[in-house]
């Protein structure tokens, strides 16, 4: 008998942790219109921790870290040495279903927020997304790659690490600012969320928006993608139409 | 990138083809790439506005009767071919990430080549008019071994009996560079066709200009259907300002004498070419560079 209390309360002792808090968060728009003006945008995301047990209060201190994550590509990133004088591309690694756009948002220095070995079990950083997108067997070229991958990634504006981008209104209620960029790519964005108590991720959860290209830009771009052909006739025309109103408004 | 800028640069090219009687795009292609658009995108919407840019010689020319048609048939057929190999190898060529040193290098090569003759040949005239000599250009030999290759056919405008072999191998070949480097190729084949060829002068240029408005609007169908790197949007910019540009610059260049105009044109020619040189000797600020590998979004 006094074996099952014990056991009772150590699987009480273990759960407990972990059904603690639940994340309710949400982002300011579902869609984002780029239209022939656009130049960036900033999206909101805001969030309330609370506990699962009705009867309980969340109580923190809490941080939370948001991984803004972009439509995946295949990039390669390549290198250029000088061979006779001359500088070519020698070298080069493929990164399949590498993310577009990533940041990572959070309220705090990351190696104070999360214990050792969480931030590289959850993939957080840029660099562990290159890593894990790299198609190159030798893990060192994979890193060296991979870190100069993203720092052009950075230097377009497509990455970035902000420690100071979420902001506490209340001990349980934030609110996080990404900006896209005004050349970000179209298709499906994913915002995950993770709570951090005592270093250690306590609740998560995912919110996906939609980034999408409208109006005049859009059907051409399209154009050129699903009715190559008739895309190519267009510019033909328009050529041949530009090159033979010009001759006649300039004939004398 | 800007609508003002764009048309800017189209013009002020369309200006100087105007005034040389060149296409320009072999201007274009560069003085984009140069700005920061990627290569392949400059190249291949570079194409649509030097069919633009053609159009309106090639249909003056044509209702002057400056056209032999029929030698423009097999020239367009054969630049068909060499367009369609040119746009493979280009997509082959940007895969392999070699594009933009194909680009460099070539352009080095023959804009430094045509440059250094065209320069030998402006300032020889100009030292001879100095000096006061009048002397006759030779009359190229009316014969050459060309001629005496199989499959003969006559040319009734051009006053031709050729064979056709060395018609087709140099359309094949303006059809290629055409495709890979963005230019219409008119400065290397009215050499060609002139003393390679012999073709007489009346006809030489409108029969390139035709040449050059059916091969380029080829190849901007087939760089759409297989690189899908064509900009309609900065084509039309180009189109509008190079166009307009060249009537102003055709007024233009009757205030220059002709070998006047043949030196500016060598020292711009070569200067391109230099531009290219400094550009594959020199260290690059990043050794590292990234592109997206799948079609789309190549910007």
């Amino acid at each position: 008998m006094r074996r099952l209390i014990a056991t009772l309360a150590a699987c009480g002792l273990m759960a407990t942790p972990v059904a603690a808090e639940k994340l309710a968060s949400t982002v300011s728009s579902a869609t984002v219109q780029i239209t022939s003006s656009f130049d960036g945008a900033v999206l909101s995301l805001f969030g309330s921790i609370e506990s699962s047990d009705p009867n309980a209060i969340a109580t923190g201190p809490y941080n939370v870290v948001v991984v803004v994550t972009g439509p995946l590509q295949d990039r390669v990133t390549r290198l250029k040495t000088n061979s006779w004088g001359i500088w070519t591309n020698t070298d080069q690694v493929t990164f399949r279903k590498f993310p577009s756009f990533y940041t990572v948002l959070a309220s705090g220095k990351l190696d104070t927020i999360a214990a050792t070995g969480v931030i590289e079990a959850e993939k957080l950083m840029p660099i562990e997304q290159a890593e894990a997108a790299s198609t190159d067997q030798n893990p060192f070229r994979a890193y060296q790659f991979g870190t100069e991958l993203v720092r052009l990634m950075t230097a377009e504006g497509h990455f970035a690490v902000k420690e100071d981008a979420v902001r506490f209104l209340t001990a349980t209620a934030y609110v996080a600012q990404v900006t896209l960029p005004s050349d970000v790519a179209n298709g499906p964005f994913l915002a995950h969320t993770y709570v951090f108590k005592d270093k250690q991720v306590v609740a998560e959860h995912s919110d996906g928006f939609t980034v999408r290209k409208t109006g005049f830009e859009n059907f051409v771009f399209a154009a050129s993608r699903q009715q190559p052909l008739l895309y190519g006739l267009v510019c033909v025309v328009l050529a041949l139409g530009t090159g033979w109103l010009a001759g006649v408004m300039f004939r004398r | 990138m800007n609508l003002f800028f764009l048309i800017g640069m189209g013009g002020a090219v369309g200006f100087l083809s105007g005034l040389f009687g060149v296409g320009g795009g072999f201007l274009l292609t560069p003085l984009l790439i140069f700005s920061g658009v990627p290569s392949p995108v400059a190249v291949a919407s570079v194409t649509g506005q030097v069919a633009a840019a053609s159009t309106s010689g090639a249909l003056s020319y044509y209702r002057r009767g400056g056209i032999d048609l029929h030698l423009a048939l097999y020239l367009i057929l054969a630049s068909t071919i060499g367009a369609m190999a040119g746009v493979a190898t280009f997509s082959l060529l940007r895969a392999m990430g070699q594009l933009d040193l194909f680009i460099s290098v070539s352009y080095l090569l023959l804009l430094g080549t045509v440059g250094i003759l065209m320069m030998i040949e402006a300032v020889r005239t100009l030292l001879r008019r100095r000096s006061g000599v009048v002397v006759r250009d030779k009359l190229p030999s009316q014969h050459s071994w060309m001629h005496g290759l199989p499959m003969r056919i006559r040319f009734k405008k051009s006053r031709l009996y050729i064979s056709v072999i060395p018609v087709l191998v140099i359309g094949v070949f303006i059809g290629w560079v055409g495709a890979l480097l963005g230019i219409g190729g008119g400065f290397i084949l009215v050499p060609a066709l002139v003393y390679l060829l012999r073709v007489p002068a009346n006809v030489v240029v409108g029969t390139s200009l035709l040449q050059v408005v059916a091969m380029m609007c080829v190849t901007t169908v087939l760089q759409a259907l297989t690189s899908q790197s064509v900009d309609i949007l900065l084509a039309f910019c180009l189109m509008i300002g190079g166009t307009v540009g060249a009537q102003f610059g055709a007024s233009a260049g009757k205030y220059l004498r002709g070998d006047q105009l043949r030196a500016l044109l060598a020292l711009l020619v070569l200067g391109v070419a230099i531009r290219f040189g400094v550009t594959l000797v020199l260290a690059p600020a990043n050794p590292f560079s990234m592109a997206v590998l799948t079609a789309a979004g190549v910007q």
